[in-house]
């Protein structure tokens, strides 16, 4: 064989196995989501009709739709505000505060993120249980009568019931994250800003912040993509959508459309806007967040 | 002069990394706690209180047993090696020739590999069924062995890619000059220079598999065949109902403890590895 056919082979081999089972199961599926959400389909092949955009029709007029996209919506602004906030804090406290034991707050703070979703929603049913959970057993101790708070069948409290676990579950993530970020600021910039005679707070705002900035969008994009797309886990787990669709999302809704009421197109239409929506707020918030770059000269 | 942060502030900060440390802590070691409990301990409506004697030990061989714990603690390690290692190697094959050689649509397929990764996997779910019907993978571990390893491809080949490119050239040339063929430069020199990068990605790769819930409750609905994340959940229903608490605790744990043994030994790759992800 000449050396180039046997490059030839060496590429093919390696590549074009691997990429057809990839697109067979994961662009395949997404394609043929997308062609789905034109039909009126229960799942059966026999019974597919061309319907255009009617799903979608329907879905707008639908308003479930309208409050699980609210739902997603204030996830998101609590995730990333909660998220960021706390992570920014532990990760200044760490690093620039020099706070002892670092080693020790990025091993625990991460133990959220290596257990499973699962775990994580049937313990926090646990903490919100009315008779034997955690919160109401602690709020019983300041209060005469015992409380039996029903945290998660209230349509006012269970939203930011489950907005709670899911920030106490991505923190440590995001803490990772920019600890590495404020430790790649070279030294010789805070030992200027020293001589300069710059207060901590002047260092924080004039320094780490600029020069984390890029990070922290990479944070905040991170948060509002995996909150979209994935936040529906959580309300399976702990909620199903209710109580009255109090904490439905987008992908929750569909999940019940499709796999309980066999609405495949309808799902699958939810799909599209999940996609969409996700690329629209990546796509304002890049522009929102734009700052002009930090060049280290 | 060092300005040193108030004494004020870093007493705050102190504090509240503590109280997160204990946030994150406490849940782990109320599970613990909370496995040896009867039933009559949980609606005493104190659930920060020690386990009173005897304690329940005999909870963890009642799930592992009458809840069929074993079949789903196999079925995930089964799922999860053979899931990991499937991608390992696809992934390094497919970053390596990305990484060391030009040729037509390499491009276009780097770009199918990298955007799926922005795509929400929620929108494949209803045709992924479909297909995996079709395809009689579903109810099969074959079934979630195959969605594991296609949807982890992406980022293996992202981080790989990175950590091939930054390797020199120099040992493959002079393995080329000795007339070695591409695979054996491949597999003899490049993977296992490789080789910390590619642990990285595979106790990634084994940690989210592990842990998958979505896929694993939608494609497998034969009990027997549940991952543990499956089992847990259809588990934890019939327990709530059946009020057997105490073992239900003992089933969080025992899914838990391999992950928290894993991490702990593996911190410092798991976080490095993350980070690497997450950053470019």
């Amino acid at each position: 064989m000449t050396h180039n056919a046997q490059r030839k082979l060496f590429i093919f081999v390696c590549l074009v196995p691997a990429f057809l089972f990839f697109c067979l199961f994961t662009i395949y599926p997404i394609v043929r989501g997308m062609y789905i959400s034109l039909f009126d389909w229960s799942g059966s092949s026999e019974h597919m009709t061309f319907i255009g955009l009617n799903n979608f029709k329907a879905l707008y007029e639908d308003p479930i739709v309208w409050k699980a996209i609210g739902n997603d919506y204030f996830l998101v602004v609590g995730k990333v505000i909660g998220i960021v906030l706390l992570a920014t804090l532990f990760a200044i406290s760490v690093t620039r505060l020099r706070i002892r034991g670092a080693a020790f707050y990025r091993l625990v703070f991460f133990i959220p993120n290596i257990i499973s979703i699962v775990v994580i929603g049937v313990l926090w049913r646990f903490v919100y249980n009315p008779s034997i959970g955690f919160l109401n057993a602690f709020l019983s101790l300041f209060s005469d009568t015992p409380v039996k708070t029903p945290w998660l069948g209230d349509t006012g409290t269970a939203l930011w019931s489950i907005l709670w676990p899911s920030i106490w579950a991505g923190v440590g993530f995001y803490f990772l994250l920019l600890v590495a970020a404020i430790l790649g600021i070279p030294a010789s910039l805070y030992e200027a800003a020293e001589i300069d005679g710059a207060s901590q707070a002047t260092q924080f705002r004039r320094i780490t912040l600029p020069l984390i900035w890029e990070q922290v969008k990479v944070s905040i994009l991170h948060i509002v993509m995996t909150t979209l797309n994935g936040s529906f886990v959580m309300v399976l787990l702990m909620t199903e959508g209710g109580p009255d669709n109090a904490t439905q999302v987008l992908g929750s809704y569909l999940y019940q459309m499709g796999f309980k009421q066999f609405h495949m197109g309808a799902a699958a239409a939810l799909g599209v806007v999940i996609l969409a929506l996700s690329m629209l707020t990546t796509l304002v918030l890049q522009l929102l967040l734009r700052r002009d770059p930090v060049e280290l000269s | 002069m060092l300005s040193q942060p108030s004494k004020f502030t870093k007493t705050a900060a102190q504090l509240a990394l503590v109280l997160w440390a204990l946030a994150v802590l406490y849940p782990l070691l109320w599970t613990l706690l909370s496995t040896l409990k009867d039933n009559s301990q949980f609606l005493a409506g104190r659930p920060w209180a020690l386990p009173k004697s005897p304690l329940h030990w005999e909870h963890f061989s009642y799930v592992w047993r009458t809840y069929h714990f074993n079949d789903y603690f196999l079925n995930s390690v089964y799922v999860t090696t053979v899931s990991s290692v499937l991608a390992i190697l696809l992934s390094a094959t497919t970053a390596y020739v990305f990484s060391r050689f030009e040729f037509r649509g390499r491009r276009l397929m780097y770009g199918v590999y990298m955007a799926a990764m922005m795509i929400p996997m929620i929108l494949g779910l209803v045709p992924l069924f479909f297909l995996l019907d079709d395809l009689g993978l579903i109810n099969k571990l074959t079934g979630l062995i195959i969605v594991y390893t296609a949807w982890s491809l992406p980022f293996g080949v992202f981080v790989l890619g990175g950590f091939f490119r930054s390797l020199p050239k120099e040992l493959e040339e002079a393995a080329y000059v000795d007339g070695s063929g591409y695979f054996r430069t491949l597999f003899q020199i490049m993977i296992p220079m490789a080789r910390s990068g590619i642990v990285s990605i595979a106790i990634m790769n084994a940690l989210n598999n592990w842990n998958e819930y979505v896929m694993g409750t939608i494609f497998v609905n034969d009990p027997s065949k549940y991952t543990l994340p499956v089992g847990i959940s259809i588990m934890q229903a019939e327990m709530q109902y059946r009020v057997e608490w105490g073992p239900l605790f003992a089933g969080l744990l025992i899914s838990m403890v391999p992950v928290v043994f894993v991490y702990i030994f593996f911190q410092r790759r798991i976080a490095e590895g993350i980070i690497a992800g997450a950053i470019k």
